[in-house]
């Protein structure tokens, strides 16, 4: 079943919480739509009903087939995961088994602690779980893979694989796009502006590339080796080796440093042109990296792949065609 | 859509287990058996001593714990998953108030039973207590959906324990102060009076007024806690 956004839009009072847009989520596909928290907190209201679109309406939204995977959701802390899932599967009369379901989000070691024994990356999976038992055709989730540990997230994108092969509708809503990029088959960046597509796929760039090279014909005399970036009218010049990475959002891009983003004025080809030379690796359409701050390549399925960074924290999505390039500077075959 | 004992039971049996081990609010079932058993062996055998026990266990259990369960949905964030269940408003409510329902029945039979109380009418006694239950239970989850949080609840239902457990001394000041003769419409005195009246061998007729006024406090108080649901449920 499709979850159709048809010419929805919103705004309260004078303003916009988001303009018209239309979306059709397919059966067996997973969406993510990025965007701010505000926006999102609209969107999962509307979803539940419990507040209306300005304009437009969203078809097949009858609540009681959405099955929905809050960030704050409240588990029963004093259940067992056990008694937590044969708690739902009663009283959603759900016919899937309870075993199977502990079996794949892997709590099987945990199944009879209580819940307010496991850890935040266990919690989730038991609300995961719980989500799944309800065997719901539309699922809406929202930041699902937030704070999540390595684990977990390897479990969360096996079970979304499982959903598309069971022909289910998933939705997330996330404010990241490195997550949202790295889970979902299309991406959407919903702002003021609009709904507008995130490419994933590398199809334009070679068009762009050669757009970009007849600009480039005045070149500049003295090599440069910083890079500029503007804070409050202020131009700060970074030295390539501190940066971590480079992300584009909205043809803008931003220079990641120790967690603090600075926008700066060149584009992602012209950064990418400028830092070859300095360990930097175009690892997606919309992001740059420096390669020696990655310290690992984690691979969630056969074609999605992260670069997680040296402070094991930041991670940044590195694309399927991207992953036999890098392969090649490793020097790995 | 259908009422589904399957569903208000899942609630039922999980508020149980849930229950049992959430000793903060559990322990407050043995308090009126405690009463009981000192009033008992105290030889106290006035209707007011042994009704004094059954409204403090109706306030404590049917109303405190009842309040506890709801506001512990609420403060959990769980409430908002059972809402969003194929569960409607009638089996939520049914089921949350089941464990309370019961636990009442169990501890007010054992304190009767504890403090050597023996009505003469059974069958009267406990349709009246079965309806003052369902009073007092109601009563606990308009408060539960009022209060924001388990600390809120409990600070929240102490006047309603010091107006229906105590309340019924209020009578002795009747005579002071007149204004004080609304007192008499509450459900616990009137379930004293109606206890009274049975005790000298009244007939069912005659306690009409008493059940009559009760059941006006049951219908109020449900139509209140389903407003109060309904409007919660939209926040």
């Amino acid at each position: 079943m499709a979850l159709k956004f048809i010419d929805a839009e919103k705004h309260i009072n004078d303003t916009i919480i988001f303009p018209s847009f239309s979306l059709d989520v397919l059966p067996n596909e997973v969406a993510a739509i990025c965007t701010s928290v505000n926006v999102r907190e609209q969107l999962i209201d509307i979803l539940l009903g419990t507040k209306l679109l300005s304009n437009g309406n969203i078809q097949n939204l009858s609540e009681k087939r959405l099955a929905f995977f809050f960030l704050n959701d409240g588990l029963y802390e004093r259940l067992s995961v056990n008694e937590l899932l044969k708690f739902y599967q009663q009283l959603y009369q759900s016919d899937e088994s309870t075993e199977n379901i502990i079996r794949i989000v892997q709590l099987d070691l945990k199944k009879n602690k209580k819940i307010k024994d496991l850890t935040y990356s266990e919690k989730k999976r038991a609300q995961l779980a719980c989500i799944l038992l309800q065997n719901s055709e539309v699922y809406i989730m929202e930041e699902p893979d937030q704070n999540l540990d390595v684990e977990s997230k390897r479990i969360f994108i096996s079970v979304l694989n499982q959903l598309r092969l069971t022909k289910k509708t998933v939705l997330i809503l996330t404010s990241h796009l490195e997550s949202a990029v790295t889970v979902a088959d299309k991406t959407y960046r919903l702002d003021e502006k609009g709904l507008h597509i995130v490419q994933t796929e590398e199809v334009q760039q070679n068009v762009s590339d050669v757009e970009i090279e007849k600009e480039d014909k005045g070149i500049q005399p003295i090599r440069f080796e910083k890079i500029p970036t503007k804070v409050n009218e202020k131009i700060v010049l970074f030295n390539p080796p501190e940066i971590d990475f480079i992300e584009s959002t909205d043809g803008q891009s931003f220079i990641h440093i120790k967690g603090e983003n600075f926008p700066c004025s060149f584009t992602l080809n012209e950064l990418e042109e400028r830092l070859l030379p300095f360990g930097f690796f175009r690892c997606h359409r919309s992001y740059i990296v420096n390669l020696q701050k990655v310290r690992e390549v984690i691979t969630w399925t056969r074609n999605s792949f992260s670069l997680v960074l040296e402070d094991e924290k930041t991670s940044v999505p590195l694309s399927k065609t991207k992953m036999a390039d890098l392969k090649g500077i490793l020097g790995l075959k | 859509m259908t009422f589904s004992w399957k569903r208000v039971n899942a609630i039922f049996q999980k508020d149980l287990k849930d229950f049992s081990r959430n000793l903060a609010v559990s322990v407050v079932v043995f308090l009126p058996l405690i009463l009981a058993l000192f009033n008992g062996r105290a030889g106290e055998n006035t209707i007011t001593g042994h009704f004094m026990t059954i409204n403090i266990a109706f306030t404590l259990i049917a109303t405190y714990v009842q309040c506890c369960l709801i506001a512990e949905e609420k403060e959990k964030n769980t409430l908002r998953g059972l809402m969003l269940s194929p569960a409607n408003t009638l089996e939520i409510l049914a089921g949350k108030s089941l464990l309370s329902f019961v636990l009442t029945i169990i501890v007010i039979f054992f304190s009767a039973y504890l403090s050597g109380y023996n009505p003469p009418n059974i069958w009267m006694i406990s349709m009246a207590i079965i309806l003052s239950s369902i009073f007092y239970i109601g009563l606990g989850t308009l408060l539960g959906l009022v209060a924001k949080s388990v600390m809120d609840s409990s600070v929240i239902v102490l006047p309603v324990i010091g107006i229906f457990s105590i309340g019924s001394f209020v009578l002795l000041l009747v005579d002071k102060y007149p204004i004080l003769k609304i007192a008499e419409y509450l459900p616990n005195v009137q379930l004293i009076e109606l206890a009274e009246k049975i005790e000298v061998g009244a007939e069912f007729s005659e306690v009409l007024s008493n059940l009559g006024i009760i059941s006006i406090w049951v219908i109020a108080v449900i139509l209140l806690t389903i407003v109060v649901y309904r409007k919660r449920m939209v926040d």
